[in-house]
């Protein structure tokens, strides 16, 4: 299996939209199109094979669930884990003969997307970086009194850089893909120690995505005890994600009406003080 | 310039259009041309340009309002549509010689831009996604592309009338809407959708992870073997393993500060030794 110009050309401009910061803006550009999930959807019509594409890039979004990027410092790059990984996964998939249902497959893509998407950052800080020309040429726009100059800078002139920094690597990368599957073959035997670590480390990868997830919820220990009560729906009670969150939403509900009430109660203490205890409460 | 009687008998307005405008530039433009050392300030200049545009005159007032608008922006751009409205609102009261100046504008949004990042990476991406990629990778299973779409359609419908409705509370209330995203309600609330947002992680920990170990320990001529690892883990509490390395990579991460790169590099070698070991092994062959 092989990845036509075409192809790869569609890759190069997705990846352009679905970046980080990407040309199709943050809701629909990066936090649509850049998930692998939605981008596997994307990769299979592409590739002409949806539930193959599908399989992939849902084992990716595993490692991907909460992908935050405080301050702009990025641990993984969207564009290069969602259409150089998926596309390059799927192309491995079919060329090592693994059956793509079979938790195998899973595992190759996940340790193939994690890998691209850390050395994807590169892409990330190089278009920033290039950005910088265009934020020059801005200032000295709105210096000179020349304010509409400010749509070019902010949505035309950032294609360069993404032309730069997301076409051609995707292009390329995924253009030369099939060679990759060919050179790992001879080289690299499934039951040589290589290929079963990176097996098996494509079923651990996303035990990392769930970690980063709960270090940004976990505020105290007990909060762990949320995360293994949903565990336990699943793993021992057999529940699927949405009867999941139906469980849950059902006791945040009440968890809310509980918090409520003491809002409430310290609401009515606080109108029954006299006006001058108030006064050094701030107001927001 | 006109006298403060004659604006004060007919106030500036922004129109709709111009509000819209507005909101679609920075819907689409908050961080298409980021850098590392300006991220939002120019999608901030191009979601204020039109409402600008449409309050001052002449070249020279509106390239003097911009001047407010070129300090530092970065925020979470989808609960950050509070400020730029809050910002219109004030700029349109800055035109009508009301009481505020381009100073406060700086102020209020130097002062949100932070604590909003907090709040939005938290609730929106730490949690709201989360909770949708959740449910749609259970509507995946088998490769159906049910999920895919539900999650598309879903978070696009959410995050765009979400987003005009904070912007345009910002614009109405001002400094008063901020009370909705900090009160103590909205923390009660956000409480609760953390709830089931950790909740249904954990659902998609035990159903997408599965982390098995080989290890069986045989007399060579037995049928059945001494120990068969996986199978009693099993019966202590499914999917064991899985947890146990969740809360070890947690722990890495928040106990020992480690990068998550860093972390998966750890996995990695653990990965090895392994399947040195005979602790692991994928069972594959060509």
């Amino acid at each position: 299996m092989s990845i036509t110009w075409l192809q790869a050309a569609l890759f190069g401009l997705l990846a352009c939209l679905a970046s980080l910061p990407g040309l199709g803006g943050t809701t629909f550009g990066n936090y649509t199109l850049g998930r692998p999930l939605v981008a596997g959807l994307i990769v299979g019509l592409i590739m002409g094979d949806v539930s193959t594409g599908i399989i992939v890039g849902a084992a990716i979004q595993v490692v991907y669930i909460a992908l935050v990027t405080p301050g702009g410092t990025v641990s993984a790059d969207v564009r290069a884990i969602s259409y150089i990984g998926i596309p390059l996964s799927i192309m491995a998939i079919k060329g090592l003969g693994l059956n793509p249902a079979s938790s195998q497959a899973q595992q190759m893509a996940t340790s193939l997307g994690a890998a691209v998407g850390t050395l994807g950052t590169v892409l990330f800080y190089g278009t920033a970086t290039i950005n910088l020309i265009w934020q020059h040429i801005g200032w000295k726009a709105v210096e000179k009194g020349e304010l509409k100059k400010l749509y070019l800078v902010d949505m035309g002139l950032p294609w360069i850089s993404h032309i730069i920094c997301s076409f051609l690597p995707v292009f390329i990368i995924t253009l030369l893909g099939s060679n990759m599957v060919g050179l790992i073959k001879s080289y690299l035997p499934m039951d040589g120690i290589v290929m079963k670590t990176l097996f098996t480390a494509g079923s651990m990868l996303p035990a990392v995505g769930i970690a980063i997830l709960l270090k940004q919820v976990v505020k105290k220990p007990s909060d762990i005890l949320t995360f293994v009560f949903g565990f336990t729906l699943c793993a021992c009670m057999g529940l699927n994600l949405i009867g999941a969150a139906v469980v849950a939403g059902f006791l945040s509900m009440l968890v809310y009406k509980i918090k409520l009430v003491s809002i409430e109660e310290k609401d009515n203490r606080e109108a029954a003080l006299p006006v001058s205890q108030l006064e050094d409460e701030e107001d927001i | 310039m006109e006298t403060k009687e004659e604006i004060a008998a007919n106030p500036k307005k922004v129109s709709k259009k111009a509000l819209n405008r507005s909101f679609w530039n920075w819907f689409y433009g908050n961080l298409t041309c980021f850098s590392q050392e300006h991220m939002q300030t120019f999608g901030y200049m191009c979601a204020m340009l039109p409402v600008i545009e449409e309050l001052y005159d002449t070249k020279e007032e509106q390239t003097k309002a911009m001047q407010t608008y070129t300090a530092f922006f970065n925020t979470e751009p989808q609960i950050g549509t509070v400020i730029v409205g809050m910002t219109v609102g004030m700029e349109e009261a800055k035109a009508n010689g009301g009481n505020v100046d381009g100073e406060m504008i700086d102020a209020i949004r130097a002062g949100l831009m932070g604590p909003l990042a907090g709040i939005g990476d938290s609730l929106i991406v730490g949690t709201l996604i989360p909770i949708l990629l959740g449910i749609s990778l259970g509507m995946s299973k088998g490769g159906s592309p049910l999920g895919a779409i539900f999650y598309a359609v879903v978070w696009n419908f959410l995050a765009i009338f979400g987003m005009r409705y904070l912007y345009k509370t910002g614009y109405k209330l001002g400094g008063r809407a901020v009370k909705i995203l900090v009160g103590e309600k909205a923390n009660a609330i956000r409480d609760a959708v953390l709830m089931v947002g950790t909740v249904v992680i954990g659902g998609v920990a035990a159903s997408w992870i599965n982390i098995k170990t080989s290890l069986v320990i045989q007399n060579s001529g037995a049928k059945t073997p001494i120990l068969d690892l996986q199978k009693t883990l099993d019966n202590i509490y499914p999917g064991l393993l899985t947890m146990v390395f969740v809360l070890f990579c947690w722990w890495l991460m928040s106990k020992k500060r480690m990068s998550p790169t860093t972390v998966m590099l750890v996995i990695v070698g653990i990965a090895f030794l392994g399947c040195l070991v005979g602790f692991f092994n994928p069972g594959l062959k060509y």
